[in-house]
């Protein structure tokens, strides 16, 4: 009776410590994150730009622009992350099919998986990820995209501060015709042209440089030369005070 | 008549001797001060508050997010100018008689700590974010002395806004930028999100060098002198 107790006891106190411990392990850091978004390697899109993440807690505000994607045709555009993932964008050797492009299935070992659709409105879970309707479509080949307080879970939060999230816009033009199409099928939905999921641009996000810079040795900051200045005028100033002094006195005498 | 007869009287001789000690003393001082490398100039305090971004990107901040901006629905967003990626090779800056040549790449220390070049004549970039001339905010930072005299920014504190930057890129391009203002931030508490942030589509660059007081104790000064400045071509 008294064990059963003295278990009952000490399960009930690791169960009100658990509150406690979850939360201090899921605490993601709050920061500013930027990823640089350069052409996925053999897919010549010669487009890039900057997305910009900012994390307060489970939200995230998002901007990114972009230029020299394929005008007026929706970009798919995520936040991609897996914790088996590399937490980097693909390389040539990710192509497995060898067919000389980078699809959306070649990408996962590099990224992982959608965890946020960055759609202009409505739902921004990995469920809108090919929600067409809902992206940006690049007018004259230029993204410009803002979108603030978007919830995201506490791992995904941490997984962006930590640098270990990737953002990828979508929609590859591979035949220069100016849109999506080609008997190739997407690897997410066989109803779209791999043209149209094809990662073009790619950065993985990292966090902001934490404060300043230490960008000096001090060696012009000492002596304080304005103190010097003033100090020797003072003394030159009472020189000259008790030189009046001394005339005075000299005079005096004669 | 004799010097000991004219300040016979030995308050004269007193006062005498002290007068030449302070001509001495303080007119060494003065040369000294004169002849040593003065304190680098410091930006007005008032330029630390950032002025208002001159795009249309603050009114769709003020209305929320639900509805975006009417100018991305048709022809396209209208950014400022923007070059393709490249990274800097060279700085100019001739209202402060800065140009040098090499600009090494920087990163972070163990901190996530902006690293400064460890070559006291050369600027250096953080390498992982953009180029000089893309969208986003590309950050040269250099010192400001070394421990026997002036750095590369030695005069960053000194920039006015309007002044002209050119970065030379690696791709042979220079970019050219225009300064908006120049401020001085403590390190304590260093404006990430506003030097590190999103520009609104905008080319921008920030120099970064220190300020403010020498900590002896550390061996670094407390603030950092930032300027902000935008591509114009």
């Amino acid at each position: 009776m008294r064990t059963t107790t003295k278990i009952a006891t000490v399960a009930l106190g690791s169960a009100a410590l658990l509150p406690f411990l979850g939360a201090g392990i899921a605490q993601a850091a709050d920061g500013n994150t930027m990823a640089t978004l350069r052409p996925v390697v053999l897919n010549g899109v010669k487009a890039n730009g900057t997305a910009m993440v900012t994390v307060k807690g489970n939200r995230i505000d998002v901007t990114m622009a972009a230029t020299g994607l394929l005008a007026d045709s929706p970009h798919a555009a995520h936040i991609h992350f897996g914790a088996d993932a590399r937490h980097e964008c693909p390389k040539a050797s990710d192509d497995a099919k060898g067919d000389g492009t980078i699809n959306t299935t070649d990408g996962g070992p590099a990224y992982g998986p959608i965890v946020v659709s960055l759609t202009k409105t409505g739902d921004t879970s990995p469920k809108s990820g090919l929600a067409v309707d809902r992206f940006d479509t690049a007018p004259g080949g230029k993204l410009s995209y803002e979108r603030g307080s978007i919830n995201v879970s506490s791992d995904v939060a941490q997984a962006i501060t930590e640098g270990k999230a990737v953002v990828v816009v979508h929609g590859v033009d591979h035949n220069d015709n100016g849109k999506y199409d080609g008997a190739t099928k997407s690897d997410l939905d066989p109803s779209l042209p791999t043209e149209a999921t094809d990662p073009a641009i790619c950065g993985a996000l990292s966090a902001a440089p934490a404060g300043g810079m230490d960008t000096g040795a001090g060696g012009t900051s000492t002596p304080d030369n304005e103190g010097l200045l003033l100090l020797g005028g003072g003394l030159l100033l009472a020189a000259a005070g008790t030189g009046a002094f001394t005339a005075r006195k000299a005079r005096n005498r004669a | 008549m004799s010097l000991s007869t004219k300040f016979g009287d030995r308050r004269g001789q007193l006062a005498a001797a002290v007068t030449v000690v302070l001509l001495l003393v303080g007119g060494g001082l003065m040369v000294r001060a004169l002849t040593s490398p003065s304190s680098p100039p410091q930006p007005p305090s008032e330029q630390a508050i950032p002025v208002a971004q001159q795009t249309s990107g603050s009114a769709a901040d003020a209305t929320g997010s639900s509805t975006p901006p009417a100018a991305t629905s048709q022809g396209g967003p209208t950014f400022g100018t923007i070059l393709e990626p490249s990274a800097p090779v060279a700085l100019a800056i001739p209202s402060i008689g800065v140009r040098t040549k090499g600009v090494v790449k920087l990163g972070l220390d163990k901190n996530g700590k902006l690293k400064a070049p460890t070559d006291f004549a050369k600027a250096g970039w953080y390498a992982a974010g953009p180029t000089p001339g893309e969208f986003g905010p590309a950050v040269i930072g250099a010192h400001v002395d070394s421990k026997s005299g002036p750095a590369v920014f030695y005069r960053l504190g000194a920039l006015k806004k309007g002044a002209e930057v050119s970065v030379t890129r690696e791709d042979g391009s220079t970019a050219h930028f225009t300064v908006d203002r120049v401020a001085r931030y403590s390190k304590d508490n260093f404006p990430t999100a506003t030097v590190y942030g999103d520009t609104k589509g905008r080319a921008e660059l920030r120099l970064i060098t220190c300020g403010g007081a020498f900590d002896h104790s550390t061996g670094h000064y407390v603030d950092n002198i930032v300027a902000f400045a935008h591509l114009t071509g």
